[in-house]
C-alpha cells in the first residue's frame, strides 16, 4: 500500500469507518474513488472494524472454454456510442468491443480498468489518471492518453450532444452564449483535459468533485479510436475482448472474440445479440425452446412463465431504476409549485409498488434519490395526503380541482401501470388526468417537449448522477426544464463533498426542495432482474444491466 | 382470332395504363397521409437530441414550406432518378450514405430508423416475407381446393360438416391465439420446435424449423375461409341444371366433377385466393410478431410506431404494387378461365 498516503481524505473516511458513521462497502466506495486499489481498500476495511471483510472475488474462476453465447436484446441503432440513450441495448453491443477508463462493479465500487489507478488533490479537483501498459488496440496499435483525451474532450462538445455534459458539466464546464445566440458550453479552461505523459491524462476541475472515476463509467463514456471519428460499426476498432463482425438492425448482432485481448484469454468463441421484437412472449418462447441463453433484463410480465422453466437461473438487484411523471413547470398549470406539489401528496407508492410492480421493488419519495443510492438521506416521511392536495390546489387557484393529460409511452408495460394507478389516486383529490398512450419511439421524439409525461430512468450509482443529468438547469436531459438556482449550487456543492455525513445533509436538502418544489411524482423504484440458462457461468446482474461478455463462460 | 388478339392487346395497354394511373393516386395519398402524421419530418429525420436551430435549418433546406403537390413531384422526382436526394447533400452533415449515389431510379430515401438507404432494409424483409408467404400460399391453395371441392361435392354429407366445422374452427381463432397454442404444445410441452424464428442458422435449430410454426399459423388462420369460398361455388356448380343432366345421362359422378364442375367452380375463387398474397404480405404482421420473425410486416409496423415516413411510403408503395399486380393477373385469369367474359 505504498500510495496510502497519497490518497486525502483517508484518515477522515477511517475515522467515519471507526466510528460507524458510514459503513464498509460505503468505505470501500469511497476509498476506491478516491485512488485506492479496492483491494487495498477492502483490507484497510477489516483492519479498522476488526472483522475480516473478503472482497467478492473478482479473479476469474475457470469458466468452460469455446460456445457462443446468445442473448435476447433489442438491436437498436448502436452508430453513436458518445450519445447513446438506453445503456441496456445499444451500450451492451459497443460494450463488447469499446471499453470504459474505469469500472463500477455490482457493489458499486469502482475499481480500474483501462486506467490502472488514480490519484486526487486534497482539494478534490485535480484528478491524475494512470493508463494500464500493454493496453493494445484490436488493430494493433497502442491505447495511450491521447486516445482517452480525445474521448474525453469529444463529449464535451456541444455539437456530440452526449449526455456526459449532464454529469460533468458542474465542474468541466461554462456556459456561454453561441455564435447563434443561443446558450451553449465550453470546456471550462485550456488545461482542464490534459495530457501529461503519453500514459497519464489529468483532469483539472472547476470545483471539487469526488465522482469522476465513476463518470468514467456512465455508458455514454465508451472510449473509441480517435480515427474512427466517433461512429461505431461492423469491424470498429476497440480495445474489448470481441470484435462486431455482423449487425442487422431489428434483427441481430453477431461478436466474435478477439484472440489477442490485452485483458487474457476470453472463455466464450463469440456472442449474438438477438432482437426478438415488442411482444415479450416471444422472448419467452425463444428461452423455453433454447434458442436463446438469457436476456439482457426481463420484464415483470415475463416473471411467472420464466420463473417455471427449470433449466433457467433467477437474477435479481435492488436498484434505482424508476419512471418519474415529470411536469414543465413552463406549462399551465404545472407552473405553480403547489400545483405540482398537491400530485404528489395525492399519489399512494406504496400501492403502486404493488400494483405496477407485483411488490418487485420499493416505494419512492418523489425525489429520485433511491436506497439503493449510498448518498441517499433519510428525510421526514412524506405520506399520502389528499387533503393537504385539496388546499394546496385551492391556494393555486384551483378549488374546483385542475385538469391536464399526461404522454405515456407503452414500451414498458410496468410504466403504463404505473401511470394508470397514479391517475386513479390524484382522482380523489380533484386532480383530473386524462392518459394519452404513445408507442416509445415516437415518445422518444417529444420526451422532453410534452407538458408531462411518463419517462424511464436506468439506475446511476449515486444520486447525485442522477440529480445532475435530469434536474440541473440547461442539460439535454433535464426534460422537464427545470431550473432552480439554489438546486444547482447545492447540488455543485454536493458533488464536491467527500464527507458522506455531510454530502447527505446536502442530498438532504436537495430531497427537499425536490418534493416542495421540484418537477416529479415519482412513487416507485423497480428491482431489475433476469433469467439465464444454467449453462451460463460467470454472469452477475448488474444494477444497470449491463452485460460483459469477458466475463462469462458457457457450459456445453 | 386475329381481331381477338389485338382487343386482347389493347385491352392489357387500357389496364396497365389505369394501373399507372392508380399507382399514382395511391402513392400521392400515402405520401398526403406521411407528411401529416404528428411532428415534422426534419425533427423525424433528425431524432430527439437535435437542436431546435439544426431541425430548423433541415426545415428550411427541405423545402417543408412548400406546398404538398410541390413537395409530391420532388419526392416523385428523387423516387425516379431525376432528382438527387435532398437528404444526401454533404452540407446537411446527416451522414445519410448510399452506395448507390444521390441519383438513381428506385431511391426510396433514407430510412430514420434503421439509419440506413431505404433500399438497402426493405428487400431483405420483403424476401423474408416473401418466403414465409410463398411456403403458406403453396399449402393453403392445394389444401383448401381440395378440402372446399370435397366438402362441395355432396352438399350436406358428413365429409361437408366436418370440413366446414374445421373451417369454421381455424378462421375464427385469431393468429395471436393460435400461435400462443402451438407454442404451448410443440415447443414448451413436446420441445420439437423452436419457439421463435428470427431466421440465425446458429440458434440451435436450422432455419427450416423455424418456419414451421408460422407457416402452420398462417395456413390455419387462412384455409378455414378460402375452403368455404371454394364449397359454396362447388356446391352451387354441382346444383346446375346441366350437371343434373350430366349424372342422369350416366357419367360417371368422378368424371363429372373433375370434367363439368371443377372448372367453373374456380371462376369464383380465383380472385379470392390472388387477394390472399396481398394479405399474406402485408397481413402478417400479427404472426410475425408472435415469432420474432424479421419481415416486412414487422418492419411497417416498426416504421409506423417510429414515424420513419421514407420506410412507410416505400413500404406502402410496394404493397400497393403487389395488390394491383396480384389484380391484374387476377382479371386476365379470370378471362381465361371463364370464356363468356371479355376483357374489353
Amino acid at each position: 500500500m505504498s500510495n496510502d498516503k497519497k490518497i486525502p481524505h483517508i484518515d477522515k473516511l477511517s475515522r467515519q469507518l471507526a466510528d460507524k458513521t458510514m459503513d464498509r462497502r460505503e468505505f470501500v466506495r469511497y476509498a476506491a474513488l478516491l485512488g485506492m486499489a479496492a483491494p487495498a481498500a477492502y483490507a484497510l476495511a477489516g483492519s479498522i472494524t476488526g472483522e475480516p471483510f473478503a472482497p467478492p472475488a473478482s479473479a476469474q474462476t475457470t469458466l468452460p472454454k469455446g460456445g457462443i453465447l446468445r442473448i435476447g436484446n433489442r438491436v437498436k441503432e448502436i452508430k453513436s456510442p458518445h450519445s447513446y440513450s438506453w445503456g441496456g441495448y445499444d451500450s451492451n453491443m459497443s460494450r463488447q468491443v469499446l471499453e470504459y477508463l474505469t469500472y463500477t462493479d455490482i457493489d458499486g465500487v469502482t475499481k480500474p480498468y483501462l486506467c490502472e489507478s488514480w490519484t486526487v488533490s486534497d482539494d478534490l479537483k485535480t484528478w491524475t489518471f494512470k493508463i494500464r501498459k500493454g493496453i493494445k488496440w484490436r488493430k494493433g496499435s497502442d491505447f495511450t492518453a491521447e486516445h482517452a483525451v480525445w474521448n474525453l474532450k469529444r463529449v464535451l462538445d456541444p455539437a456530440v450532444g452526449s449526455s456526459m455534459i449532464g454529469l460533468m458539466k458542474g465542474y468541466l464546464l461554462n456556459e456561454k452564449t453561441g455564435a447563434d445566440g443561443k446558450a451553449t458550453t465550453e470546456i471550462w479552461a485550456p488545461n482542464a483535459i490534459e495530457i501529461v505523459d503519453p500514459l497519464t491524462f489529468r483532469i483539472n476541475c472547476k470545483v471539487p468533485q469526488v465522482a469522476v472515476p465513476e463518470h468514467l463509467f456512465h455508458y455514454p463514456m465508451a472510449i473509441m479510436h480517435p480515427s474512427e471519428n466517433g461512429v461505431f460499426g461492423v469491424g470498429s476498432d476497440g480495445t474489448g475482448a470481441f470484435e462486431l463482425t455482423e449487425f442487422e438492425l431489428g434483427k441481430k448482432a453477431v461478436f466474435k472474440k478477439n484472440p489477442n485481448y490485452w485483458g487474457g484469454a476470453v472463455a466464450l468463441d463469440g456472442m449474438e445479440h438477438i432482437d426478438t421484437g415488442d411482444d415479450p412472449t416471444a422472448a419467452i418462447a425463444a428461452l423455453a425452446s433454447k434458442q436463446l441463453h438469457g436476456l439482457v433484463f426481463a420484464d415483470p410480465i415475463q416473471y411467472e412463465a420464466l420463473k417455471a422453466q427449470p433449466h433457467l437461473a433467477f437474477y435479481d438487484v435492488a436498484t434505482a431504476e424508476t419512471a418519474v411523471m415529470r411536469m414543465r413547470p413552463d406549462a399551465k398549470p404545472f407552473d405553480n409549485p403547489k400545483v405540482r406539489k398537491a400530485l404528489r401528496l395525492a399519489s399512494d407508492p406504496a400501492a403502486t409498488v404493488k400494483i405496477a410492480l407485483q411488490g418487485l421493488g420499493l416505494g419512492g419519495e418523489h425525489h429520485h434519490c433511491s436506497p439503493a443510492h449510498p448518498d441517499y438521506a433519510k428525510i421526514a416521511p412524506f405520506p399520502r395526503d389528499v387533503a393537504g392536495a385539496k388546499k394546496l390546489l385551492a391556494e393555486a387557484g384551483f378549488p374546483n380541482g385542475v385538469d391536464g393529460e399526461i404522454f405515456c409511452p407503452t414500451d414498458n408495460p410496468w410504466i403504463q401501470t404505473m401511470v394508470e394507478a397514479s391517475v386513479e389516486q390524484w382522482k380523489e383529490a380533484g386532480i383530473r388526468i386524462k392518459i394519452t398512450l404513445m408507442p416509445g419511439a415516437q415518445y422518444w421524439d417529444v420526451w422532453t417537449k410534452v407538458p408531462f409525461g411518463a419517462t424511464i430512468w436506468y439506475h446511476r450509482p449515486l444520486s447525485i448522477m442522477c440529480l445532475g443529468l435530469a434536474y440541473r438547469t440547461g442539460v439535454p436531459w433535464n426534460e422537464s426544464g427545470y431550473s432552480n438556482k439554489e438546486f444547482d449550487e447545492i447540488l455543485t456543492v454536493a458533488e464536491g463533498t467527500v464527507d458522506l455525513a455531510k454530502r447527505k445533509e446536502l442530498v438532504a436538502k436537495l430531497e427537499k426542495i425536490m418534493q416542495d418544489d421540484g418537477p416529479i411524482v415519482q412513487p416507485i423504484f423497480r428491482s431489475t432482474f433476469t433469467f439465464m440458462d444454467k449453462k451460463v457461468k460467470g454472469f452477475t446482474m448488474h444494477p444497470t444491466n449491463y452485460l460483459f461478455g469477458w466475463k462469462i463462460g458457457l457450459e456445453a | 382470332m386475329g381481331e381477338r388478339g389485338v382487343n386482347m392487346i389493347q385491352a392489357i395497354g387500357k389496364k396497365l395504363l389505369t394501373t399507372v394511373l392508380t399507382l399514382l393516386a395511391a402513392s400521392f395519398l400515402v405520401f398526403a397521409t406521411a407528411e401529416f402524421s404528428p411532428g415534422n419530418v426534419a425533427r423525424k429525420t433528425l431524432g430527439p437530441f437535435a437542436s431546435q436551430q439544426s431541425v430548423d435549418i433541415l426545415y428550411e433546406r427541405l423545402q417543408l414550406n412548400d406546398p404538398l403537390p410541390i413537395r409530391y413531384a420532388r419526392w416523385l422526382g428523387v423516387l425516379l432518378g431525376l432528382k438527387a436526394d435532398p437528404l444526401q447533400d454533404p452540407v446537411l452533415k446527416l451522414d445519410f450514405k448510399d452506395p448507390r449515389g444521390d441519383q438513381y431510379f428506385g431511391n426510396f430515401g433514407y430510412s430514420t430508423l434503421y439509419k440506413a438507404p431505404v433500399n438497402d432494409v426493405i428487400w431483405g424483409r420483403l424476401a423474408n416475407t416473401g418466403l414465409l408467404a410463398g411456403l403458406a400460399f403453396a399449402i393453403i391453395v392445394p389444401l383448401s381446393l381440395s378440402l372446399g371441392i370435397l366438402a362441395g361435392m355432396r352438399e350436406g354429407g358428413p365429409l361437408d360438416r366436418s370440413i366446414s366445422i374445421f373451417g369454421i374452427v381455424t378462421t375464427s381463432i385469431p393468429e395471436f391465439a393460435s400461435g400462443v397454442f402451438l407454442v404451448a404444445v410443440f415447443v414448451v410441452w413436446l420441445g420439437w420446435l423452436p419457439g421463435t424464428s428470427p431466421l440465425a442458422g446458429s440458434t440451435g435449430w436450422p432455419v427450416w424449423t423455424q418456419l414451421v410454426l408460422p407457416v402452420t399459423v398462417l395456413v390455419l388462420y387462412d384455409s378455414g375461409y378460402l375452403i368455404r369460398m371454394v364449397r359454396g361455388s362447388m356446391a352451387e356448380v354441382m346444383a346446375k341444371p346441366y350437371i343434373r343432366t350430366a349424372i342422369l345421362k350416366g357419367l360417371p359422378f368422378r368424371e363429372v366433377v373433375t370434367r363439368h364442375a371443377m372448372r367453373n367452380a374456380m371462376i369464383a375463387p380465383f380472385t379470392v385466393i390472388l387477394l390472399q398474397i396481398n394479405f399474406l404480405i402485408s397481413g402478417v404482421v400479427v404472426t410475425e410478431l408472435v415469432f420474432a420473425y424479421p419481415g416486412f410486416g414487422r418492419m411497417i409496423l416498426d416504421a409506423s410506431l417510429f414515424g420513419d415516413i421514407a420506410l412507410i411510403e416505400a413500404a406502402t408503395l410496394i404493397a400497393l404494387v403487389v395488390a394491383i399486380t396480384t389484380q391484374f393477373l387476377g382479371d386476365l385469369g379470370y378471362a381465361l378461365l371463364n370464356p363468356q367474359i371479355r376483357l374489353s
